[in-house]
């Protein structure tokens, strides 16, 4: 079944207990994307860690979606920044 | 096992109010979110102190019987009881947090509070309502004073006070008018954004004001007096003679309400325009002519 490689919003939003309207909010400030499928909005299995990390941040921290899209730019930025480094300390280790 | 200073761990005072409770724990649980942090452990386990703190301090009741017993836990019936029931052997004498599901507060808050099921963990956790937002298109005159309107949001009528001095674009914030909480969690919060029209005449920046008005030739050169409009009357302006085009002066206190603050106003700059004659009578004409005779 093509639902298979998606998640319903519906699922998530009860196992998250959240409210659906937040992940449209998502949506529309393009931090993920709601597809339909099969007459269903879901969302791509391959979002789901960004979707719960967002999901945290805005429960925890009281982000709203604007706020997240800020946050979620900045840490991809240190995620590849955090590879970069790493990837150099990599090839300097190869020159001691 | 160990005493915790949750007032400590927040940095917070013990007479500390909700609001600085709230404040200490948004600056801390930013500083030390593991998804801001990722990879590490220390500000994982600094973020899971900041939270239980939060969660006993933020809570009237946990707050209370923290207060009560904290430093004496050692001697509150309530807390032995809680602690035997629990047969906690391990961790004593040490400030831990258990790993596996379950560890998202420490042995003392389980044993003083019930553990994992009195809190906002997994499983029983209470989930704050969705915040709400609305709009409100106002003029600029219905918000140079304090008044109450009421709204319909979601079939709810709310009755709220719009502050004098708002300004366009603001955003406030009705606690717990947003969607309702889910397993008894609280509901969310109302967030209302201004949009204010001008047909005013005036020009607003912050709270000041600004106008241009006309002012005849003859009381430019000569000087006297003129009558303006302010945003909430008129006022009486003595004029220099010789007043040059352009010139702006300040009305002290005739501008506009300063937001939260009663009773305080900006200025009012009032930048006269000086007003050509569009056309003259043959006696007015003869009179420059005279003038002009003067090398005027």
């Amino acid at each position: 079944m093509t639902l298979q490689k998606y998640i319903r919003i519906t699922d998530f939003c009860q196992g998250h207990a959240l409210q659906e309207s937040f992940l449209y909010q998502l949506h529309e400030v393009e931090l993920i994307e709601i597809l339909e499928v099969e007459q269903q909005p879901v969302i791509r299995h391959s979002q789901l860690d960004r979707l719960e990390r967002l999901v945290r941040l805005h429960r925890d921290l009281d982000i709203g979606p604007q706020g997240l899209l800020a946050v979620d730019h900045l840490l991809d930025r240190m995620e590849a920044l955090r590879e970069e480094v790493l990837e150099l300390r990599r090839r300097l280790n190869r020159w001691e | 096992m160990e005493f915790i200073d949750y007032y400590k761990v927040l940095g917070v005072s013990e007479k500390a109010s909700d609001k600085e409770i709230k404040s200490a724990y948004r600056k801390l649980a930013r500083k030390y979110h593991p998804d801001l942090n990722p990879d590490d452990p220390q500000a994982e386990r600094k973020f899971k102190q900041v939270n239980e703190a939060h969660e006993v301090l933020s809570d009237p009741e946990k707050r209370k019987k923290y207060d009560q017993y904290g430093k004496d836990w050692q001697h509150a019936e309530e807390f032995e009881k809680a602690r035997k029931s629990r047969q906690q052997a391990g961790g004593y004498g040490q400030y831990t947090y258990s790993s596996g599901p379950e560890s998202d507060f420490s042995d003392f808050f389980e044993s003083m509070f019930g553990g994992f099921s009195s809190g906002r963990s997994r499983g029983s956790r209470g989930f704050r309502g969705q915040d709400l937002n609305a709009s409100l298109e106002l003029d600029l005159r219905e918000v140079y004073r304090t008044h109450k309107r009421t709204l319909t949001v979601g079939d709810k009528n709310i009755r709220i006070t719009i502050p004098a001095g708002i300004e366009d674009g603001q955003t406030i914030r009705i606690k717990g008018y947003g969607g309702p909480g889910i397993n008894g969690g609280p509901s969310g919060d109302l967030y209302i954004t201004f949009h204010l029209t001008n047909t005013t005449g005036f020009r607003r920046k912050g709270t000041n004001l600004y106008k241009t008005v006309d002012l005849p030739l003859t009381t430019a050169i000569l000087g006297g007096e003129l009558t303006v409009d302010t945003f909430d009357g008129k006022a009486k302006l003595k004029v220099k003679p010789l007043t040059q085009n352009n010139t702006r002066v300040k009305l002290k206190g005739k501008g506009f309400p300063v937001y939260k603050k009663e009773g305080q106003f900006g200025d009012l700059y009032v930048t006269y325009q000086i007003a050509m004659p569009k056309a003259l009578t043959a006696e007015q004409k003869k009179l420059f002519e005279s003038l002009r005779a003067t090398n005027l």
